[in-house]
């Protein structure tokens, strides 16, 4: 690890000014200390912004609530309002790394959670995310878990977090304090970006940006719900693909539907086409498929990674069906 | 015979003696010896398969603060190199380091940085800038590189009748291949030493299975007398095979203390136990079958095509397992290696058998489904007493013995013939068996026994460099001290790992327990006898080992003994067997699947303390279902480079990937094996996992998996088998 | 809160506290052994740390005390650091993690290094009443934290219920994860207790307190601690004794001769 001075904030005022460009702040450290060590994070600053006071859950004026930006994964995950209104949610964030991780790992940090790209991790070998301009590694080279959407000839990582694939199906809002002091909003869907020419950027963050909350809206899937993770091993891995789906049944019929893709692409993918296409629709399989066919439509997979096709379908199948028939 | 005369003595299921200092966080691990002003030794790493090192840039590293010494090849001392191009690996082997700029793999040592932190000498190795001219001919693919196979020296192709003839016999032919990938050994504890020197002499507290072994390679390695060098590992955090031989952080630690005249820890970190510690190569094996319509074997040939590095050989025995489990005439078996740049390879975990046997046993499972016959009754069907390899009998063979009673425990008559028809939900449920044995070597060991008594108690303590890495040692020891001496375990004390205390062939390959009780009973024998002899007590009277110290005047005596196969042994073949059944579930649409439960049936002659040998069960099945679950190591097509570089990566099971076991051990007391009865269990858990696994999968899903691991995107990807109803 | 001259205090081997025979006791040295034992050790206070095993003469070189950093660091942080009930102030580097101030500098090597990237569990420890990771915990951050090794779990010499068990149903091999998995399963009591839910629990709606973890629900929340020697079932059996309360059989067997013969005879 490279040497940085360390700095506690009591306060975001103290925290914004500390910020600089080459400083990081520092929440759950689940991520950053890790890849410090791997030296692919090089802070020479870190502000430590745990006794910062956003670690509540609040109702907000969207009709739905807000989570602080410094609140662990496991209060999060665990807090009864979630729990009750947004299962979906509690679902995918208990569905990450261990119940350790969870504890520590915070709501802000995990939206800033950096992808697994074996290429960006280890500093050998080159990557542009990591180093713009060396090449990404991946391409031609090793990409079984790498993206069939979105991605560009500079990157083709893919987004790792699970508790991002469930908000971009419930949808959020994001709250972040500019360097001046004053706050702004970023729509959840605009948080995540595709990599495209600037692969080192993984979201629309400015600089010295702190995160503080991420206000969600109003619950609509608290009866149907099912997150479903496609992973190696059963328990402490990253999901191969994992879907988030959330249907809201009205006289038999579907008044809205949540659906979100992870492990496909370098930002939690919605997808909307095949929520729009649901709507209306009696649930059943065979509007399911056609739901995951819509939704797979214009992926474009590697060779190695052609299975994500057939696998994704066969996932928003399921965790369609498991959340319709969770609460008939 | 000795009677047990105690709750504590061979046969128990006792707590582990050394369990208190685990739960409570006391047992002392190689890095956390208290050694007084130690400082921080990190490895760098090649970052080319091939080539040379052309410059070395220094000055950055050293300018920083705490940093004590940078050495690379331009400074380090000169060592011992090999003799003779691409020798054994064996577990003595000396492990020369930083000794020239030619580099023979990714990640290959090529610098040191000593510092007075952790965090010092962690950054500074990374500002030690190497240039390099690589070479673009390094043999980094498998396939790629199959072209340069060579045929071991090592006599390890055999043959026996005529494998065309038996073929032409057979009704049914199975001719298949079936992949293992590279799998690391990732025991949780790093590789680490701390090496201190003191008047000329060295000790190096280091994680190694086989202390003797690791002394001898230090000595040879510096060529320095083996008296100077002592090496302790009291407690070792796991090893299957990993800490057999001594590897090249030890050598630089050792180098290095002497270079800064301090002690130096040198840990090897999760990402450099790819590179920097041994591993079970990549294996492709060619299996043909060949089977009359009764289900009588004609023919079986194993053929392994494996790679081992450009520097030293190791050739994993694949086909072992083929030579000797089933009663078949006509019998090939052979091998071919191709030297890559990748590391040199070592036994994992059952080598040869781990899998060689998932080869085997898919190949009968294939047969018997083609035969249409039940794979339990086609293996016992083609048993046999007689080791057709050896031409020798077994010493005992119960093998048809774990298949049934491990069938009936099991529930196998509820097994469907047919894949895909048990079903339950979106899950497709299947049965399979697979069955094992594992060699049961047995070594010549020495142990000390020293006997104090003090207000009327003996308390006795056994000293042997013998490693306990999990096994259990500790207490087994303790167990047959308590035994032969005839005092409760508590009044025992095993002293272990260092390579002061008389030498055994340490920890591995099953042998440890055998070799080791025999070791202290002969040595507390030997106590008992002198005692007696001084006294002139007749041999079998019985006398207590209080009794004997009074008769003496003493209130101490010493004694050393020693085992070691006897000629009968080498007249027989000594193996144990086992059976293992699971019961796996299918995720129709996902791909991803669990084992539900499993039966598993061991004889393994005498067993020294169920709960420990328990646990040996266990642990083989939980590895040996990551073979099939996930782990693989992948080499970097275009670098070289192992892709998997975490325990991010690779994945090892988990917790839930885990479920209940059912262990039944068949009583059994093996005396042509050894004077206790004593065979080995460490291994035979993972001989008989994978192939059971496979073949629920196969029984589930209709799928036939020959590739490990069996993942969820590769179960997606499988069509049905030929003769499946969908 | 004892004071921070805990750290300093030593062990008189002639005169025992009630605590430090139990600690004796508890961890198995009687007779001969102990009275060994007790020669080596005076230097080091056997509650806190770096207590010996057995009696060989090689693990007699207890420090005399805690390691001090001799040269002055770049950027230097001072914590007190609060670890199983006492108070240490220590100058560390910026970057040292909790887990290598524990290991490193308190000579509290109960904590254990399995990757120093959060992918195994050997090193948890519990920071006020959570489980969490101390290799990915600055020890900067932890100022004003209650931190609980392995070593803080005993009470007055006597073991956590939780070892106890571990030790009767053999949840350990080689014992190198053991204290992450003990750690872990004792603040899993806890978790169950407050009613927190897992990514197996079938229904997120309506989970009370007081949870009974069903062994699936048991196997996943373990399953950020790995154990490769593979003790998986016997640490469910463990922690499901002392979760519930009820005695766990042991599911090895040998077998009857009566099965062996009808195996034979069949």
């Amino acid at each position: 690890m490279r040497p940085f001075t360390y700095t506690s904030a009591t306060n975001k005022e103290q925290a914004l000014k500390a910020s600089t460009k080459t400083s990081h702040y520092l929440a759950g450290g689940t991520n950053l200390v890790d890849l410090m060590k791997e030296d692919v994070e090089r802070p020479d600053q870190l502000i430590d912004v745990n006794k910062l006071d956003y670690k509540k859950i609040t109702s907000n004026e969207k009709g739905g609530l807000s989570l602080g930006a410094m609140l662990s994964n496991a209060e999060t995950a665990n807090h009864p309002e979630i729990r009750t209104n947004y299962p979906l949610l509690s679902m995918a964030m208990l569905s990450a790394a261990s119940a350790q991780i969870r504890n520590m790992a915070s709501n802000g940090g995990n939206l800033l959670q950096r992808t697994r790209c074996p290429y960006f991790f280890e500093t050998s070998m080159p990557c542009n995310k990591r180093e713009p301009g060396s090449g990404c590694g991946a391409l031609k080279g090793m990409n079984a878990l790498h993206a069939i959407f979105g991605y560009s000839d500079n990157c083709i990582a893919t987004n790792p977090s699970d508790m991002n694939v469930a908000l971009a199906a419930i949808g959020a809002t994001v709250e972040v304090q500019k360097k001046d002091g004053s706050s702004r909003m970023i729509e959840f869907t605009d948080f995540h970006r595709l990599p495209g020419d600037k692969p080192e950027k993984d979201n629309t963050l400015e600089q010295g940006e702190l995160i503080t909350a991420i206000h969600l809206s109003k619950p609509e899937f608290s009866d149907h719900y099912y997150y479903l993770k496609i992973r190696e091993r059963s328990s402490y891995a990253f999901a191969l693909i994992s879907v988030a789906a959330g249907l809201q049944v009205k006289s038999g019929v579907i008044a809205k539907a949540g659906l979100a893709m992870g492990g496909v692409a370098h930002k939690p993918w919605k997808l909307s086409k095949a929520e729009e296409f649901l709507v209306g629709k009696k649930p059943n399989k065979s509007k399911f498929e056609a739901a995951a066919d819509l939704a797979m439509k214009d992926a474009k997979p590697f060779e190695a990674n052609k299975f994500k096709v057939e696998m994704g379908k066969n996932a928003i199948v399921r965790a369609l069906t498991q959340a319709y028939e969770r609460e008939a | 015979m000795t009677k047990t005369i105690n709750a504590s003595g061979v046969g128990n299921a006792i707590d582990r003696v050394e369990g208190h200092l685990k739960v409570m966080g006391k047992a002392k691990y190689a890095s956390e010896f208290p050694v007084e002003n130690k400082v921080y030794g990190q490895g760098i790493n090649s970052t080319i398969a091939k080539g040379e090192i052309i410059s070395i840039d220094t000055s950055e590293a050293e300018k920083l603060e705490g940093v004590l010494k940078v050495i690379t090849y331009k400074n380090a001392e000169k060592l011992k190199a090999f003799d003779e191009e691409r020798p054994e690996l064996a577990t003595d082997s000396i492990a020369p380091v930083l000794q020239s700029n030619k580099v023979h793999y990714y990640g290959e040592y090529v610098g040191l940085v000593v510092a007075e932190t952790f965090e010092q000498a962690q950054y500074a190795a990374r500002l030690v800038k190497f240039e390099y001219k690589k070479d673009s001919d390094a043999l980094i693919d498998f396939e790629k590189s199959k072209s340069k196979a060579y045929t071991p020296d090592n006599d390890s192709n055999y043959s026996r009748g005529n494998m065309k003839l038996g073929l032409s016999e057979a009704d049914m032919v199975v001719e298949q291949t079936y992949n293992t990938p590279i799998e690391h050994h990732h025991p949780m504890e790093l590789h680490a030493v701390i090496a201190a020197w003191d008047n000329g002499k060295v000790t190096a507290y280091a994680s190694q299975q086989i202390v003797e072994d690791a002394k001898i390679a230090i000595s040879g390695t510096f060529q320095i007398p083996k008296e100077d060098v002592r090496v302790i590992s009291a407690f070792v955090g796991g090893g299957f095979g990993s800490k057999l031989n001594l590897d090249r952080h030890v050598i630089m630690a050792v180098m290095a203390s002497k270079m800064v005249g301090r002690p130096v820890q040198v840990t090897v970190t999760r990402t450099q136990m790819f590179t920097n510690t041994n591993m079970r190569q990549q294996n492709e094996q060619k299996m043909r079958v060949g089977a009359k319509k009764d289900g009588t074997l004609t023919a079986l040939s194993h053929e392994t095509l494996s790679h081992t590095s450009i520097t030293q050989e190791y050739q994993e025995p694949c086909g072992m397992v083929s030579k000797m489990l089933y009663n078949v005439p006509n019998n090939e078996v052979t091998y071919k290696l191709i030297p890559m740049n990748l590391q040199t390879p070592f036994a994992m975990r059952a080598p040869g058998e781990a899998t060689g046997s998932f080869a085997l046993e898919s190949a009968m499972d294939e047969m018997a489904w083609k035969l249409k016959m039940d794979p339990l009754e086609f293996r016992i069907k083609n048993d046999t007493q007689t080791d057709l390899h050896e031409n020798r009998p077994f010493s005992s063979r119960l093998l048809v013995e774990c298949l049934r009673i491990g069938a009936d425990k099991f529930g196998w008559k509820d097994r469907k013939a047919e894949p895909r028809t048990n079903k339950k939900g979106n899950w497709l449920i299947g049965y399979g068996v697979s069955a094992a044995s594992r060699e049961a070597p047995y070594q010549k060991t020495h142990a000390k026994v020293i006997l104090e008594l003090e207000e009327d108690k003996i308390f006795a303590t056994i000293q042997m460099d013998a490693t306990d890495i999990g096994t259990g040692s500790y207490t087994i020891i303790a167990q047959t001290a308590s035994e032969y001496l005839k005092i409760p375990v508590e009044q025992v004390t095993v002293e272990l790992g260092d390579s002061d205390f008389p030498i055994t062939p340490g920890s591995g390959g099953s042998w440890g327990a055998a070799s080791y009780c025999n070791g202290a009973r002969a040595a507390c024998e030997n106590a008992i006898n002198t005692l007696k002899n001084n006294r002139n007590i007749k041999g079998d009277e019985e006398v207590t080992v209080s009794e004997l110290l009074k008769q003496n005047q003493l209130t101490k005596f010493e004694a050393e003994g020693m085992a070691e196969p006897s000629a009968e042994f080498k007249k027989y073949s000594i193996f144990s067997f086992g059976a293992n059944f699971s019961e796996v579930w299918v995720d129709k649409d996902t791909g991803m699947y669990r084992i539900k439960r499993m039966v598993n049936v061991g004889s393994a002659g005498k067993i020294l303390n169920p709960k420990t040998a328990y646990g040996q069960i266990i642990g083989g099945l939980t590895m040996g279902a990551g073979m099939v679950i996930a782990e693989q190591s992948r080499v970097e097509p275009n670098f070289g480079n192992f892709i998997t570089r975490s325990f991010a990566d690779y994945h090892v099971p988990v917790n839930l990937d885990m479920a209940n076991i059912d262990v039944i051990f068949l009583p059994e007391e093996d005396k042509i094996a050894n004077k206790m009865g004593i065979k080995g269990i460490g291994e035979l858990g993972i001989t008989s996992v994978a192939a059971s696994i496979s073949n629920a999968i196969f029984n589930a899903t209709g799928k036939r998996m020959r590739s490990l691991p069996i993942t969820p995107e590769k179960l997606i990807e499988a069509g049905l088998e030929e003769g499946v109803t969908a | 809160m004892k004071d921070i001259d805990k750290w300093k205090e030593t062990v008189n081997s002639d005169n025992l506290s009630d605590d430090e025979k139990m600690v004796l006791d508890a961890m198995g040295l009687n007779g001969s052994s102990r009275r060994k034992f007790l020669k080596q050790v005076s230097a080091a206070s056997l509650s806190i740390y770096a207590s010996s095993f057995f009696t060989s003469e090689i693990f007699a070189s207890t420090m005399k005390d805690l390691p001090e950093n001799t040269t002055a660091l770049l950027n230097e942080i001072k914590v007190n650091l609060r670890v199983n009930d006492m108070v240490k102030p220590l100058t560390l580097d910026s970057r040292t993690s909790l887990l290598d101030a524990l290991r490193e500098r308190l000579a509290l090597t109960g904590t254990k290094k399995g990757c120093d990237h959060g992918q195994c569990g050997a090193c948890t420890v519990i920071i006020d009443g959570k489980r969490n990771l101390s290799c990915l915990t600055l020890a900067a951050t932890c100022e004003g934290k209650e931190i609980t090794t392995v070593e803080g779990l005993a009470q007055n010499g006597k073991m956590h219920p939780m070892q106890e068990a571990f030790v009767k149903h053999d949840g350990f091999q080689c014992g190198y994860c053991t204290p992450g998995q003990i750690c872990s399963s004792v603040a899993l009591l806890e978790e169950a207790k407050n009613g927190e839910a897992s990514y197996v629990t079938e229904d997120f709606k309506n989970i009370q307190s007081g949870l009974t973890l069903s062994e699936e629900e048991i196997r996943e929340r373990l399953s950020g601690n790995i154990c490769r020697c593979g003790a998986y079932n016997n640490i469910v059996q463990a922690f499901k004794e002392v979760h519930s309360g009820d005695d766990e059989m042991p599911t090895w067997e040998f077998a009857t001769q009566e099965q062996m013969d009808k195996a034979k005879n069949a």
